[in-house]
């Protein structure tokens, strides 16, 4: 395994003291430092949500789980790209914000001259004026996750990513095929040499336990290039000495739980269920299973369904709004006549653009409700944009359908006309022309019941004075 | 074992629609209706008469001779009533 060191890549991985460790025994953590500068890491993007409690389903998952963890993912990718930064004083700025720019993350230089995640803009560059700001590039970030799940996928197809730089990969099973635990965590890692630079995947950080929240703890306590690894009977004395604030809650509760002087998980498992929950509600029920080993959360394979993508390319980078409304109109419906599309409503959208002078933006959106109609798409993308516009001139857009509606083989009777389905649009029927579909409809009954139970209404005497003499039902069999 | 289908009973190929229901009406003493029950429902308080029109047509064979209102009911639904002045009876009907 490799042995690189913790400050490889010149990004701050690991402040200073951390936790001992080692493979089998793991031993008491005798001080716990957030591994960051951002010392939100629990609560980092989609980093609660890896906790929720899964739909009910049946025993899928895998109980044993692998954490992998990237310490600002995002600007080690920057990183790789421009090396000539690798040991400046950087920043990348938050993605999504066009008035009050703010710091995402920094480089260890820029942390040391007091540049802090979170700051305006004007703070950081004020407390570092060397300081190198990188626009976010989200396309960028969301390729490198993918290309790292594509790779992770050969081996385990239990995958479920936790936000950026940080994924959990189910192992119930692969001991047959790869032997002990640590060559199980050793071939993980070897198998991201092939996405990622060397100085990146020395800087990853694995922890190996049952259910994902061991994991992610033993993650978090190791130090680059060395693993963690917890089995069943170290768990809950390893647990004990964590602090509270490794707990997936919300960080109040994290901050009421640190005031009352309970600072560690097994501080917290000593006090009855009742009272946390009397205190905290359903938060202080899950602290309390955490605690104590009680709740293992297995890792769910994760499915994204494949997206639709379109894109459109401009001769002359765009920054007028209305040519972005006109073409983002264009591009939703070319998305949706997309046979890919056929049959299914849509219920997650993002936009995205490729911008002058490089970088990206994207706006991403769930929709109301399931739909297939161009402006009930394109209108919440619109306002999307109105409240964080592209923050430079756009060179190509991009729209991807990322959700969709379940898929449903029934057509409609009288609004498709043709057979291959593609036109959305209704039909007005001639006189006497039969949609296929009502056809075959009709043939299916007729073939259940002996006879057509169709009617279709027909004028009798339209200006009669009595109503019942205006129109008939007359049975229909084409 | 004759594999035929049992015949079936042939469909009407003409179906009426908009047939009249019989209801039964309360009439307070001007002959205005008060109270109507439709088929199997209770009976609702008529709140007001929205419309009041009189058919009386095809008397060269069997004469219709309705007078037709349109009520608003207490639970607020609009019910098209007729009452036929040949045979006495009160009917519901989709206008």
């Amino acid at each position: 395994m490799s042995k690189a060191s913790p400050r490889a890549h010149g990004v701050p991985t690991h402040r200073g003291r951390g936790w001992v460790h080692s493979s089998h025994e793991p031993s008491a953590p005798t001080t716990w430092t957030p591994t960051t500068p951002d010392s939100s890491w629990v609560s980092g993007p989609g980093a609660a949500a890896a906790f929720l409690p899964a739909a009910p389903r049946a025993t899928t998952g895998s109980r044993q789980a692998l954490c992998l963890w990237l310490p600002t993912f995002e600007l080690r990718l920057e990183l790789v790209r421009s090396p000539e930064l690798d040991s400046t004083s950087v920043a990348l700025l938050a993605p999504g914000e066009s008035t009050r720019r703010t710091i995402w993350q920094v480089s260890e230089r820029a942390y040391d001259a007091g540049v802090r995640p979170g700051q305006l803009v004007s703070q950081a560059v004020s407390l570092c004026t060397s300081l190198t700001l990188l626009e976010p590039d989200p396309a960028h970030y969301d390729a490198a996750v993918d290309t790292m799940l594509e790779v992770l996928g050969d081996i385990t197809p239990i995958l479920e990513p936790a936000g950026h730089g940080r994924v959990f990969l189910g192992m119930d099973g692969l001991g047959r095929l790869f032997g002990s635990p640590h060559r199980q965590v050793d071939r993980v890692l070897r198998s991201l040499f092939r996405v990622f630079p060397a100085p990146l995947v020395a800087a990853t950080r694995a922890g190996w336990a049952p259910g994902k929240f061991g994991a992610w703890v033993a993650a978090a306590s190791a130090q680059p290039g060395e693993p963690v690894l917890l089995f069943e009977q170290n768990l809950i004395r390893f647990l004990a000495r964590c602090p509270v604030s490794t707990l997936p809650v919300d960080p109040l509760v994290v901050e009421r739980l640190e005031r009352l002087d309970i600072r560690t998980l097994g501080a917290l498992a000593r006090f009855p269920e009742p009272s946390l929950v009397a205190q905290f509600g359903e938060d202080g029920r899950n602290a309390l299973a955490w605690s104590t080993g009680r709740r293992i959360d297995p890792v769910r394979p994760w499915h994204r369904p494949r997206p639709i993508r379109v894109s459109l390319e401009f001769a002359m980078p765009v920054g007028l709004t209305e040519t972005l409304h006109g073409a983002l109109d264009r591009l939703v419906e070319r998305a949706l006549s997309r046979p890919a599309r056929r049959g299914r409503s849509v219920t997650g959208v993002r936009l995205g653009a490729h911008l002058e002078g490089g970088g990206s933006w994207f706006v991403e959106t769930v929709l109301r409700e399931p739909t297939s109609v161009r402006e009930r798409i394109a209108a919440p993308l619109r306002a999307k944009m109105a409240i964080a516009p592209p923050p430079k001139a756009v060179v190509t857009l991009l729209l991807e359908l990322t959700h969709f509606g379940a898929p449903s083989a029934q057509t409609g009777l009288f609004d498709r006309k043709d057979e291959s389905g593609r036109e959305a649009g209704g039909h007005e029927l001639a006189q006497g022309d039969v949609p296929p579909s009502l056809r075959d409809a009709v043939k299916e009954l007729k073939l259940r019941l002996g006879d057509s139970p169709l009617y279709r209404v027909v004028e009798i005497d339209p200006w009669s004075r009595i109503p019942e003499r205006r129109h008939a039902l007359l049975s229909f069999d084409p | 074992m004759s594999s035929e289908r049992p015949e079936r009973h042939e469909r009407p190929r003409l179906k009426p629609l908009g047939q009249p229901v019989v209801v039964t009406v309360r009439t307070d003493e001007h002959g205005a209706p008060t109270h109507v029950r439709l088929p199997g429902k209770t009976a609702r308080r008529v709140e007001t008469v929205r419309e009041r029109w009189r058919i009386d047509d095809e008397w060269w064979r069997e004469a219709v001779s309705r007078e037709y209102l349109a009520v608003v009911l207490d639970d607020g639904r609009v019910l098209t009533l007729y009452h036929d002045l040949s045979e006495g009876l009160w009917y519901a009907q989709k206008d």
